[in-house]
């Protein structure tokens, strides 16, 4: 349902710092009704992929292709509008805008019944949060609910979620993750997760690991675990690299 | 009788439909076009001449008066002085506003001095909408002036708004608060093309744990300006927050001026504010909910001056 033929992407260089290749033509198929986990570490370009994905980023070269249909050069609107849906890791805060505007706004109705309906299909948000300003004063666990709110009550065909459990408590991430299987299984989403979570990556039908902009594995969980393993004792690429007489031996 | 214009202006100002029910004054081109009073609501004309008095019995409960002003005479400036005072333990809601049809060349204005004394325990929520429309090209100008003197534990919520038309706005307010009183100023203006807008604000928190909260929030469209200015006295222990944004827009330019003045030890003053462009991130995530940009950009600033 959604193919990444070869995309590169490239920060723009700055005055003391020349351009960097953050996707170094990346190719992957999704299939439908699948759940994706997007894992690597910071810097690898996870983000960078999902906001290729959603339009927000827009590749250097390469296409993305959703449903058969070439949609490189289509706006976030018009992505939108076709079945994807992104829930951002930091979102966006607002000034008098309520959870009902922009529930509204994902469902195309303010009808009551159907913003309640939504409410209870999500159900990690209570139904006072309806009328909370989406604004700076939300705790960042009710803004991330908020924001998953507002992608499930577009019923996309394909959801991408940035890092959902940053800010939640532990109380919510696995009724979070059941959520997600839950759209996937009673809607067909399908689905990406950028995430570091465990219990994310364990709910996952596949596993992509990315390094330097490339994949570096796709598969399930257990034949990712060397490499996470390896990763999560050298971050040299995170932490070392750049820095003046320091190499990686291994 | 209202005629389409009195009444578009009326909407637009008043969110009346026709003549209100209640007590009401209605102004046009500067002289008394009706007037009805109640038997808690008294309206009559001050010994000047130059405005009404509108005067709310103690204990008042729920009860609102109409106090809309039009103007559609070419040339005209009209200068009206209203004296509001509120009686101890009322609950009102008072809707006042000025529009403007503009339909030639020669300018038209209004100037509007309010001032409110507020018995004790007394309740209002006031709301003023200024608004200008016609095909004309003379010059539009509101410069309203709202003084407001609270007596023990009143509260008082104002909601002053200013949405298209007006070329030049001055507005002046200002509030002394006794003990325990309450004020929630909540200003919005939106100028367009090259049109002024100035706000002076001064508001003396002078008894004891009372409390004053002002929201401005400016859009700046095309090549229009607008100043703001407020300065919070603090002279008892009391509570005063200042909140203050504009939104940019194409070329307009904006000065905000945030004052805060403790002469008490007790006092607890606080301010924000902030001038910039509409945020991408805001941007960004409506318009991944389906929305266009030019949708988004209309949804955000609708909300940010509801």
């Amino acid at each position: 349902m959604l193919e990444l033929k070869n995309i590169t992407f490239t920060a723009p260089g700055t005055d003391v710092e020349p351009p960097r290749t953050i996707i170094d033509r990346l190719s992957h198929t999704f299939e439908t009704g699948k759940l994706y986990a997007v894992t690597g570490p910071n810097g690898s370009g996870k983000t960078t992929v999902a906001k290729i994905i959603m339009g927000i980023n827009a590749q250097a070269s390469g296409s993305v292709l959703f449903e058969d249909r070439d949609i490189s050069d289509w706006s976030i609107s018009e992505r939108a509008k076709a079945g994807i849906a992104y829930a951002f890791q930091h979102s966006a805060r607002f000034k008098g805008i309520t959870f009902r505007d922009l529930l509204a706004i994902s469902l195309g109705t303010d009808d009551e019944d159907k913003l309640v309906e939504i409410i209870a299909r999500v159900g990690i948000c209570s139904m006072d949060f309806l009328d909370k300003p989406v604004d700076a004063k939300l705790s960042g666990g009710e803004i991330k609910k908020i924001e998953l709110a507002t992608v499930i009550a577009t019923n996309p065909k394909l959801a991408i979620y940035d890092e959902p459990d940053t800010g939640i408590d532990l109380w919510t991430i696995d009724p979070m993750v059941e959520l997600l299987k839950k759209e996937k299984e009673q809607y067909g989403t399908t689905t990406i997760v950028v995430s570091h979570n465990r219990t994310f990556l364990e709910a996952a039908d596949q596993l992509i690991l990315l390094r330097r902009g490339k994949i570096a594995y796709s598969g399930d969980l257990e034949g990712a675990l060397p490499m996470l393993r390896d990763l999560s004792i050298c971050t040299f690429t995170d932490t070392c690299e750049g820095v003046a007489d320091v190499e990686c031996y291994r | 009788m209202l005629n389409a214009i009195d009444k578009e202006l009326l909407k637009g100002v008043a969110d009346l439909e026709d003549i209100p029910k209640g007590a009401y004054n209605i102004r046009k081109n500067g002289e008394l076009m009706g007037r009805e009073v109640s038997a808690n609501i008294n309206i009559e004309t001050n010994e000047a001449g130059n405005g009404i008095i509108i005067t709310i019995k103690p204990g008042t409960q729920n009860e609102s008066v109409h106090i809309p002003v039009i103007l559609s005479q070419a040339g005209l400036h009209d200068v009206v002085y209203n004296t509001f005072i509120i009686g101890e333990d009322s609950n009102v809601t008072i809707v006042a506003g000025c529009g403007i049809h503009c339909g030639s060349s020669q300018s038209e204005g209004h100037s509007g001095i309010h001032e409110f004394r507020i018995g004790k325990n007394a309740q209002i929520s006031y709301v003023e909408k200024h608004l200008a429309i016609g095909e004309g090209e003379g010059k539009r100008t509101l410069n309203p002036t709202t003084k407001i003197f609270m007596e023990e534990n009143a509260h008082a919520e104002m909601e002053l708004t200013q949405i298209g038309g007006v070329d030049e706005a001055k507005r002046m307010n200002e509030a002394e608060l006794g003990p325990g009183c309450s004020l929630l100023v909540s200003e919005k203006v939106l100028t367009d093309g090259t049109q002024n807008a100035e706000s002076k604000n001064e508001l003396i928190l002078k008894g004891e744990d009372s409390r004053a909260n002002l929201v401005s929030r400016s859009v700046i469209r095309g090549d229009s300006n607008q100043d703001f200015f407020v300065q919070l006295t603090a002279l008892a222990k009391c509570f005063g927050h200042i909140e203050c944004d504009a939104i940019i827009m194409d070329n307009g330019t904006n000065q905000t001026m945030p004052a805060l003045k403790a002469e008490h030890p007790g006092a607890e003053l606080t301010h924000e504010a902030s001038i910039g462009k509409i945020a991408d991130d805001q941007l960004i995530k409506l318009m991944s909910l389906g929305v266009s940009y030019d949708d988004a950009v209309n949804k955000i600033i609708q909300g940010f001056l509801q």
